[in-house]
């Protein structure tokens, strides 16, 4: 009785080692990992090919992936999603292998990721900057008039009481407040080192946040002072945060644009069903999407389909 | 990119998010919420283990601790009270609780028991008989206790700083976040090196404490396991 | 604290995928483990004096924080960072660090008396190892297997810091939208889990072990 328990127990040893060696494999994308069940081993895009659109871990950017990938099904171009796959740093990764084919993108910080140095201010001047910049094999389709800017901001009584309505003002009491925003801010053109180098604004620290609630939880306690949020976010108006003003233009325009790779940028039917979508975009539109999924905690996908059939383009 | 070049940069060390600032948080979140567990488990493990009662409470709880997710557990607690600092140290206390109630009560309730029936028979008061006999025998396991724990908070401490940015861990998800593999490595080293800095010390604190009891008499030395077998859990 | 039952009801395909990827990275590790600690158990064991410097060694092992160790496995196993497998490996080495204990453990607490009355009967060592000391060490050896198992299926959620962490992905959704429905689910399902997981083992335990039955359990 033991031998035959033991010999079990080697036999599904050996069957958990090769499940472990095939499981390796299976997912090219292995450093990201959605719930979405939704998978494709290696997407192409060529005529006809599936358009794979990834998207950031937040919640618009996971909205317009399921926007691109049902209205590009809608005109006949196979697709699916990868959503919430992490940071602009590891999704450019993903497009750039492969892995995914398509992202909704802003053009300000687009611009500003793959050039630090560029001088563009206004939309235009930045979606005009765009193509010279990218890396080879990716391009960008049109961007929309839909604008979702990351945005600073202070309660409603911090800003009663210290007067700060802008970023210039931040100079004032940066030396000693703390702003809060997600890790990647702390190194970016718009973060920390812009306000400094841009408005003069050298805050005492950074805190990271991963998620939302412990920021707005910190800022509403004053633990932060300073925050950043999204200009489409529903809690902006919700808590009646004060936007800081960027007279400087320290945060570039940010249009949605769809970034994606060469061969899907040379499928017409792709482009054609991506261009009437951004067309169609408007900010106020994104307000309404986030609030869906955010506040009434709908799914993205769901969100999506609707607003495709009220705007008549699925 | 050498995976070893977050640690190694001098610059990475200083200021209020620097490694050394970020591991002082760190022992200080461990230090807090062990002391204060440590206060209540104590107290409470040497009851049960001398009166024998509620002995099914130290097994069971001891059992229940080692299923509860502590990302979970902590992410609830934030949502539900905040993020401040108290809050944290609640979440990383209740965790530490299991393994010094357990190791206490055990070792209380272990502790020889002809050293025990000497001490009645002399006519000493309960509270001699736990301060001169039962403390001293029982001290090796209680110091065990302590060090599983410490490690439990340690580890668990790395996971708090999702939700307040601070301790070690905030190396490990900022680095997560903008794939700087150095900086996440540089998070995991830390962590590792204290919580086995820290399992070295106490465990060579419960030999100490293991010798100073049984004098002379070798074998079993202060270890995690009780004759049962019973095993301590890992850290999260 | 109301659960949105409507929500639990639209994501059931991905809790449940969610959930089936939770068991097998949890369970993986044990039985990758319990190949492996076996031998090697014994293999310890017979050292005798050496025996404790290696289980402290061991111990030194299961005292590093499960993150660090999933996030130090590429430097081992030269994978990429967020690669599941990082995590299998990982929970694996604990799960040996403490089942190598537990056999050890197991096979020291079996009188010599015994093994002394097997030889006599003459039982060459295999036999004696095979039909008088493992039955003797398993029941210690089955507690370390539910605390290594019930450890295991926490710690796997841990992951979801990197990236992954099946069922532990529900606390980031739902940490991250305010949201506890999800963190509700994500708690009760690996609860119901490891409940059920230690359940089976102690069948198993009673099953193959039915004079054991009599003893108290540990």
């Amino acid at each position: 009785m033991k031998i035959k328990k033991a010999l079990l127990g080697v036999g599904l040893g050996i069957a958990g080692l090769l499940l472990t060696a095939c499981g390796g494999n299976s997912n090219p994308l292995s450093d990201a990992s959605s719930p979405q069940p939704s998978q494709s081993g290696s997407a192409t895009g060529a005529q006809g090919a599936p358009v794979v659109v990834g998207s950031a871990d937040f919640t618009e950017s996971k909205i317009l992936a399921e926007i691109y990938s049902q209205a590009l099904k809608a005109k006949g171009v196979e697709s699916s999603t990868k959503l919430g796959i992490g940071s602009r740093e590891i999704y450019t990764k993903a497009l750039q292998d492969g892995s995914i084919s398509a992202v909704p993108e802003y053009t300000g910080n687009l611009l500003l990721n793959f050039d630090a140095n560029a001088t563009a201010t206004t939309a235009e001047e930045v979606e005009k900057s765009l193509p010279a910049v990218l890396p080879p094999g990716i391009k960008v389709l049109k961007a929309s008039p839909a604008v979702d800017q990351d945005v600073y901001v202070v309660t409603k009584d911090f800003s009663a009481k210290s007067g700060i309505t802008s970023l210039e003002d931040l100079k004032k009491i940066a030396s000693t407040s703390t702003l809060g925003g997600p890790p990647e801010l702390e190194k970016r053109a718009y973060g920390p080192p812009g306000l400094e180098k841009i408005y003069g604004a050298k805050f005492k620290s950074f805190v990271p946040y991963a998620k939302y609630p412990p920021k707005i939880s910190d800022l509403d306690s004053n633990k932060i002072q300073v925050a950043t949020f999204f200009t489409t976010d529903a809690v902006i108006s919700e808590k009646g945060y004060v936007q800081l003003e960027d007279p400087q233009s320290m945060i570039l325009p940010q249009n949605v644009i769809p970034l994606v790779r060469s061969d899907v940028a040379d499928n017409a039917d792709a482009v054609a069903a991506l261009d009437a979508v951004q067309s169609t975009l408007t900010t106020e539109d994104l307000v309404q999407l986030d609030k869906k999924v955010d506040s009434e905690r709908q799914d993205p996908a769901q969100v999506a389909g609707e607003w495709l059939k009220s705007k008549g383009l699925a | 990119m050498n995976i070893f070049s977050y640690l190694t940069d001098p610059a990475n060390w200083q200021g209020p998010a620097g490694i050394w600032n970020l591991l002082l948080q760190h022992l200080a979140y461990t230090a807090a919420s062990v002391a204060i567990a440590a206060a209540i488990a104590i107290p409470l493990g040497i009851f049960i283990g001398h009166t024998g009662r509620g002995s099914f409470l130290v097994i069971g709880v001891s059992n229940a601790a080692r299923a509860v997710p502590t990302l979970g557990l902590l992410v609830l607690v934030v949502l539900l009270l905040g993020t401040g600092v108290g809050p944290i140290i609640g979440v990383l206390a209740v965790l530490a609780l299991p393994p010094i109630l357990t190791a206490t009560a055990t070792g209380i309730q272990g502790a020889d028991h002809e050293a025990v029936h000497a001490a009645r028979a002399l006519g000493m008061s309960a509270r001699q008989i736990v301060s001169k006999v039962e403390w001293p025998l029982a001290l090796p396991l209680v110091i065990s206790g302590l060090r599983s724990a410490s490690l439990q908070v340690v580890a668990t401490a790395t996971v708090a700083a999702y939700s307040s940015g601070e301790g070690l861990g905030r190396l490990l998800i900022t680095g997560n976040a903008t794939r700087n593999y150095a900086e996440m490595f540089a998070g995991a080293f830390m962590v590792a090196a204290l919580a086995v800095v820290l399992d070295i010390l106490l465990g060579g604190l419960g030999w100490l404490a293991s010798r100073h009891a049984n004098p002379g008499r070798r074998g079993r030395r202060g270890r995690q396991t009780s004759p049962r077998g019973e095993t301590v859990s890992q850290p999260a | 604290m109301n659960l949105d039952w409507a929500w639990i009801q639209r994501n059931l395909s991905m809790i449940g995928n969610l959930l089936v990827e939770h068991i097998i990275l949890s369970v993986l590790p044990v039985l990758v483990a319990l190949v492996i600690s076996l031998p090697l158990g014994f293999l310890v064991f017979k050292t005798k004096r050496v025996a404790n410097v290696i289980l402290a060694f061991l111990g030194v092992i299961y005292s590093i924080p499960s993150l660090a160790l999933f996030v130090m496995m590429p430097l081992i196993l030269g994978t990429k960072i967020l690669n599941p497998v990082n995590i299998v490996a990982a929970l694996s080495i604990y799960s040996i660090a403490l089942l190598v204990r537990s056999v050890v453990d197991g096979l020291r607490s079996v009188p010599a008396s015994v093994k002394e009355s097997a030889s006599a009967v003459g039982y060459g060592w295999l036999r004696r190892l095979v039909r008088v000391e493992l039955p003797l060490a398993m029941p210690v050896i089955y507690s370390g297997l539910r605390v290594v198992t019930v450890s295991n299926i926490a710690l796997v959620s841990v992951a979801v810091l990197i990236g992954s962490g099946a069922l532990g992905k529900l606390f980031d959704l739902g940490f991250g939208s305010f949201f506890y429905t999800p963190i509700i689910v994500g708690l009760v399902l690996m609860l119901a889990l490891a409940l059920a997981a230690d359940a089976l083992i102690l069948l198993m335990q009673r099953g193959t072990l039915p004079w054991f039955r009599k003893r108290q359990t540990a």
